[in-house]
């Protein structure tokens, strides 16, 4: 069974998720606020959270930042709010994905699924890659530049093995989306800030990308 | 309908007229001044001259015979004097070419002068002006000069020429001063308007600085409590919206997951709440829609976030996720496949087009992507009934339903075709409704082109 640590203040909305998801066959830990939630997860750790960010006390932001500092669980933001400030502020503070509410069970669910199957894929995968003073190693889940092993969330290990494996070839967009977020069509600032993210871990200055270059208009590029 | 001269061009004119009035006044006096200045001190030097000639003729005269050619010859007149003699009703003269000088003395002055009184007037004499004086001397006799006054004439017209000159130079110099005050007074009318235009692109943070011009203090302050006031409301028009989406979202999410677990023990309900569970599913559903769908018509005022999509994939995979053939897209030739436009407004754009065609046009026929002067153009063609000219304005109104009418047809909620031409406004473009050749309606939408 897989487990899902739902954190929502109003009491009907996580009750009516814990029904819904207990349908589809999860395993649902609730908790009305990231305090309860966070101690939740230390003792008896979910495969993937479910927050949202208005919270009393410790806000999502804070509480996905707090999670994030543990481990690289999958995090998905469940919100009312749907300002891009919002949003990116949330993914930039480690969340894998975000969806707005009101969000169909069927759509969650579909969240859910993929988000699992990135975490199973980074375990599997072509041999041990060497680009420059990177070392992917996929069957391993590790990722070592200049000898040293790098601390990647699974969506950040998955969107570096997928610019990995076109090193040199320009991915749009759209094109990571749907091979790292498994998405038809999705939101680009989910890309954006996830290449943000993983420039900070590996490059020497985030402000001047020489490993992941942006190439304009047309996306993003791992260099040989 | 005549439009009425700008500002500047109605200050302009009237510093030039003002100017021309003035020039024209003082030029008119100086001249009529200096011209009765010159003709007086004309008319005395003329008149000391005759009398001085008077006491000449009247010795030559005194001669026995008296002989009055003799008397003028003995007079020095120069060039541009000359002297008659009349005498018993006849004229004498010095010079040969007096015919002409004598017709032109005027019978007033003769008269005058017979009375026994000196008199003094000006006339044209054979088309030059001169000053003719008339002194009675003794008896029937009558000493006539007829004084030329060519130079005088010469620096009066000089005068007049000059005087003109410079009345037109000063109404142009006015017609520059006009045009430059006007410039210097509509300064900070141009900052205004400057930050007005900065305001209505979305900065509310632009005040003017009341102290930069101290005359235009009341108006610099009204137009800063404006915006204040302005910003404050929008502000609380945003906060509101987003208060009102929060608020109708979390009840909402409760709703969608009850119904989906409902909706799975379906097989295990009773058949009349199984009718009425699947009723409140599809209800929420559209709820769910129409929300999201009014939370987006109130963000009317966001700007188009243009960016590279490629929207000929984005067609056809809106497409297939409605079940049509993606070949149903069609791209011109010599179009572009990425387009500068919002993402997620061209997204609702097509699958709007796209589910009004399905829900009332009798199901997609053609898409098309095409460029069109400077304009990405997208045309979505069905095999319905079209839409009457009359409909066709009202058509992307909210809540207007379409050709079928009949309300719960559905899942529409009737604010479809209200966010396509609220997206394309936001492109800067528009959305609209044509007959297609052949029958059924075809949409089309216009977003102005922008350089990547």
């Amino acid at each position: 069974m897989v487990a899902v640590l739902v954190i929502e203040d109003d009491d009907r909305i996580r009750l009516s998720l814990t029904l819904a998801l207990e349908d589809e066959g999860y395993t649902v830990h609730a908790a009305a606020t990231a305090e309860e939630g966070l101690l939740r997860q230390r003792r008896e750790p979910a495969d993937t959270v479910l927050v949202d960010l208005m919270l009393p006390g410790i806000d999502g932001f804070e509480c996905i930042r707090e999670l994030r500092r543990a481990d690289d669980v999958p995090i998905v933001v469940v919100s009312a709010r749907d300002d891009t400030h919002d949003i990116v502020a949330a993914l930039e503070a480690g969340a894998d994905d975000y969806v707005v509410k009101p969000v169909a069970t069927k759509e969650l669910t579909a969240r859910l699924r993929a988000l699992r199957r990135r975490a199973r894929a980074a375990g599997a995968g072509p041999r041990a890659t060497l680009i420059g003073e990177l070392e992917i190693r996929p069957q391993a889940g590790e990722v070592l530049l200049r000898g040293q092993p790098l601390a990647l969330t699974r969506t950040e290990f998955r969107l570096l093995c997928e610019l990995a494996e076109h090193a040199g070839q320009v991915l749009s967009r759209q094109q990571l989306l749907e091979r790292v977020w498994e998405y038809d069509f999705g939101d680009e600032r989910l890309v954006d800030v996830h290449v943000g993210r993983l420039r900070h871990k590996l490059e020497d200055d985030p402000g001047a990308p020489a490993r992941l270059v942006t190439v304009r208009g047309l996306g993003y590029k791992l260099q040989r | 309908m005549i439009r009425r001269p700008g500002l500047r061009a109605r200050v302009t004119a009237g510093f030039a007229v003002g100017a021309l009035g003035a020039s024209t006044v003082v030029g008119v006096l100086s001249y009529q001044l200096t011209e009765r200045f010159l003709l007086a001190e004309r008319e005395a030097s003329a008149v000391r001259a005759v009398a001085q000639d008077a006491r000449i003729v009247a010795a030559g005269l005194d001669a026995e015979p008296p002989d009055a050619l003799a008397a003028l010859s003995s007079l020095d007149t120069g060039p541009n004097r000359r002297a008659l003699i009349r005498r018993d009703g006849r004229w004498y003269s010095s010079k040969a070419d007096t015919a002409n000088t004598i017709e032109d003395i005027p019978v007033e002055l003769v008269g005058l002068a017979e009375q026994g009184r000196p008199a003094i007037q000006r006339v044209r004499v054979a088309g030059t002006p001169a000053m003719v004086v008339a002194m009675p001397l003794s008896g029937d006799t009558y000493l006539y000069e007829v004084d030329f006054m060519r130079e005088l004439d010469r620096s009066l017209k000089v005068l007049a020429l000059v005087l003109t000159m410079v009345a037109a130079v000063t109404t142009g110099a006015g017609a520059l001063l006009g045009s430059w005050a006007a410039r210097r007074v509509l300064r900070p009318l141009t900052s205004i308007a400057d930050a007005a235009r900065e305001i209505a692109a979305g900065d509310h943070s632009t005040r003017l600085d009341p102290a930069a011009e101290p005359e235009l203090e009341r108006l610099t302050t009204s137009f800063n409590l404006m915006v204040d006031q302005l910003s404050r409301r929008m502000e609380r028009d945003r906060r509101f919206a987003a208060d009102v989406s929060h608020e109708l979202r979390s009840p909402l999410q409760t709703l969608a997951n009850a119904a989906s677990v409902l909706a799975r023990r379906r097989a295990h309900l009773d058949q009349r709440t199984a009718t009425a569970a699947a009723l409140l599913a599809e209800e929420v559903a559209r709820f769910q829609v129409l929300v999201t769908d009014l939370i987006e018509l109130s963000r009317s005022d966001r700007h188009a976030d243009r960016a590279a999509v490629d929207v000929p994939a984005l067609a056809r995979r809106l497409c297939q996720a409605r079940g049509l053939p993606p070949d149903l897209v069609g791209t011109a030739p010599a179009t572009d496949a990425i387009w500068q436009v919002d993402r997620r407004r061209i997204e609702q754009i097509l699958a709007n087009l796209l589910d009004n065609a399905q829900r009332h046009g009798g199901g997609v026929v053609a898409v098309r992507l095409a460029r069109r002067d400077g304009a990405y153009l997208i045309q979505v063609d069905d095999d319905g009934p079209g839409v009457s000219p009359d409909d066709r304005e009202a058509i992307f109104d909210r809540f207007v339903r379409g050709r079928s009418g009949a309300r719960g047809d559905g899942d529409g909620t009737g604010l479809g075709l209200a966010l396509v031409a609220q997206h394309a406004e936001a492109h800067g473009g528009r959305a609209g409704v044509a007959d297609r050749p052949g029958g059924g309606a075809r949409f089309e939408v216009v977003l102005p082109r922008v350089p990547s």
